[in-house]
């Protein structure tokens, strides 16, 4: 094959040249006004025979079974296909929504993603998100509008860009085994810690979980959650950050490995748990604690550890990029995820076991019927009773503050 | 004492290339060990040394992950990608070999460049452009691993190349045998091992993949990888994600077997025996001028 070659290689050439230049002509982006609603007809009319992609953390195998076995069906009677997309980490999905409105494509493949806290406020900065929507939804009516857990989310108003999916609560969880009288109060869990060398640690931030601990001991040597201001200035840091590091630092040496370490994120403070290195683990997730008791990871003797001071609480919700290609159907499987029969039924703790976003007390009496019916884990308490005295998460400016001062102030002691 | 002296060298030899044979199994077989473990594994907790309760849940967690569609996914990304980048690889390289490209050594240095360059970063920019001449997410998915695998397939295929004589072709032109007689009897009878290495490692490459499946497939393509990795980023999925990953070494296995078996024995028979007579210019001209037909 040699030489010969050459002519038909300079014909590729020109070929090629051909293409790039027909590249060049199509890469200034084109971006269509997106397709909006006025009424929910309309939707319904659209969004028969779309299929939605829904983009969402794969890590949790109950979440995935509910989706698929239990989501899916129900959306399917309105001829609307769910795929569920698996992603190890929701930023993955906020990447390729960047990239599609980068590249002028109007007819993205990411119709909606499970979010909140900061990749939402980065999609909300960056434009991505589809606005003003969930008023549309029929079941919006079933949550409280004065909710402040669904009015914003980490501190960044919610403005219909994301409909809420459900709540979710920090919680500590101790083996009452080795803790037949266990402690009430977040300082009384420190007061514990060091009372019990070795017993108790927490992720290091800037670890979601971690972090979010460490937010809830500044409530605490605050004096109470209503002493930090939501809202983040340095004076309020400068303040009240002093008192929280000298804490942490007192109780880095009845640490787990005296301080030395710290795990590294939930899932090895959990292994921790689960091998009885320490008594004490913590989640935002509690639902998980049902099955990681019933499949034997975690100790028989598992329990909530319910704070009298109460604990942050969030919601999270389902987002849709304002350059999905079914923006109906994206709404209708919004809507249906809402409805009061999916979220009795995502709130089954072997189904998934997740706190309803709907008011329950605004319910009529046959719908709440269906929430009072449900089975009490043996592990976790009603959300009524875990939400108790809740407070809000701070803006999310205090976490990186929070977090570096964390790192100079307690880890380097 | 001159009998034993020439049998104990042997002897030990022998025992030093037995124990050494049994490291590397050892060594190769080692990290399967506790994931096979895991697999069966319904709870282990430390400090035990060995799965405090056995089962099957891993494996029926695994099939709640998706791992079985997502499987055959795999699989036929991995053939699509083999069956695309070998004969790309194989013309490449033939190209380069026999000398019908320009500045061989810069083609060539821009054939292996994507082995350089940082996946992630190439696939985000690449990603923009795919997405702006709206290239389909399965067929960009291909194409960018074919490219990704044609490194690995034109070395392997020049390394082939480089070995082989044209003069066998030359003959059998001579011998009246048309193109594709020569390209059907001689040329892939004699590359066929090579072209079987080269669509080996262009499976691997699309099997193997994470970050181009993810971004440029925008979620159309979940293949095993998308699934181990979802998992494994969750508390308590440690049988599911093992049973995955054993599963997911099974198919290079099988086909770096059936590779090694294709080149054994095809190796004595198709081989003819040397003829170095043929003067190489006379043959090249010749070759040229029936080409030229």
């Amino acid at each position: 094959m040699p030489r010969s070659g050459s002519r038909h290689r300079r014909a590729s050439a020109l070929a090629l040249g051909i293409g790039l230049l027909a590249l060049a002509a199509c890469a200034a982006p084109q971006t269509e006004a997106s397709q909006t609603y006025d009424d929910w007809d309309s939707v319904l009319a659209d969004a028969d025979g779309q299929t939605v992609q829904l983009w969402m953390y794969g890590g949790d195998d109950q979440g995935n079974a509910y989706v698929d076995d239990v989501l899916s069906p129900a959306a399917a009677e309105y001829g609307v296909t769910v795929e569920r997309v698996p992603v190890t980490d929701t930023r993955d999905a906020l990447n390729r929504v960047f990239t599609e409105i980068q590249a002028g494509r109007s007819d993205g493949t990411v119709d909606l993603i499970w979010v909140n806290g900061d990749n939402f406020r980065t999609g909300k900065a960056a434009d991505a998100w589809l606005c003003d929507w969930t008023g549309l939804l029929p079941s919006m009516a079933g949550t409280d509008p004065d909710d402040p857990l669904l009015q914003s989310d980490f501190g960044t108003p919610v403005d219909g860009c994301e409909a809420p999916w459900h709540k979710a609560q920090f919680t500590l969880a101790y083996n009452a085994e080795a803790i037949p009288d266990p402690p009430t109060t977040l300082a009384g869990v420190l007061d514990w810690a060091e009372a019990h060398p070795g017993r108790f640690t927490y992720p290091a931030p800037p670890d979601f979980t971690g972090s979010v601990f460490v937010r809830e001991v500044l409530a605490s040597v605050s004096g109470g959650s209503d002493k930090v201001p939501a809202t983040f200035s340095e004076d309020a840091y400068d303040e009240l950050s002093p008192a929280l590091y000298e804490r942490l630092s007192a109780l880095a040496p009845s640490l787990w490995r005296g301080g030395d370490t710290y795990p590294a994120n939930e899932a090895e403070l959990g292994q921790l748990f689960a091998d009885r290195q320490i008594d004490i683990t913590m989640t935002y997730g509690p639902a998980t604690l049902t099955d990681l008791v019933a499949d034997g990871t975690y100790p028989p003797e598992t329990k909530v550890l319910t704070l009298e001071e109460g604990t942050v609480g969030n919601a999270s919700f389902l987002g849709l990029p304002a350059n999905s290609d079914s923006i109906a159907g994206a709404m209708v499987v919004a809507n249906v995820a809402l409805s009061v029969e999916q979220q009795v039924a995502k709130a089954q703790p072997d189904v998934w076991g997740q706190f309803t976003v709907l008011d329950i007390d605004g319910l009529g009496d046959a719908d709440r019927a269906l929430f009072d019916a449900l089975p009490t884990s043996p592990v976790v308490p009603g959300y009524d009773v875990l939400s108790r005295n809740a407070h809000g998460e701070l803006a999310a400016e205090w976490v990186p503050a929070l977090d570096d001062g964390w790192r100079s102030g307690v880890l380097q002691e | 004492m001159t009998s034993s002296a020439l049998t104990a060298p042997r002897g030990a030899g022998r025992l030093i290339r037995l124990a050494a044979t049994i490291a590397l199994v050892v060594w190769f077989a080692v990290p399967f060990l506790p994931l096979a473990l895991w697999s069966f594994a319904d709870a282990w907790s430390f400090p035990s040394p060995l799965p405090t309760s056995w089962g099957l849940r891993g494996v029926e967690d695994a099939v709640g992950f998706g791992a079985l569609p997502s499987f055959a996914r795999s699989v036929l990304l991995g053939l699509i990608v083999a069956a695309v980048a070998t004969p790309l690889g194989a013309l490449a390289a033939r190209a380069l070999t026999f000398g019908a490209v320009p500045f061989p050594r810069t083609v060539s240095a821009m054939l292996l460049a994507p082995i350089a360059l940082p996946p992630f970063a190439a696939v985000l920019g690449v990603n923009v452009l795919l997405l702006r001449v709206h290239v389909p997410s399965a067929a960009g998915v291909v194409i960018v691993l074919v490219v990704l695998a044609l490194p690995y397939t034109a070395f392997v295929m020049r390394a082939a190349y480089g070995a082989y004589d044209l003069s066998y072709e030359e003959e059998a032109r001579l011998l009246g045998a048309g193109r594709l007689q020569v390209l059907r009897r001689i040329q892939l009878p004699m590359i066929a091992p090579a072209l079987a290495r080269a669509a080996f490692f262009a499976f691997l490459i699309a099997w193997s993949d994470y970050i181009v499946t993810l971004i440029v497939g925008g979620g159309e393509i979940v293949t095993l990888p998308l699934v181990v990795a979802s998992a494994a980023a969750g508390l308590g999925n440690d049988a599911a994600v093992a049973v995955m990953s054993l599963t997911a070494v099974l198919p290079p296995i099988a086909l770096l077997l059936a590779v090694l078996r294709l080149r054994g024995p095809r190796r004595g028979a198709v081989r003819p025996a040397p003829t170095r007579g043929i003067p190489d210019p006379v043959a090249s001209l010749g070759a040229g001028a029936a080409r030229e037909r």
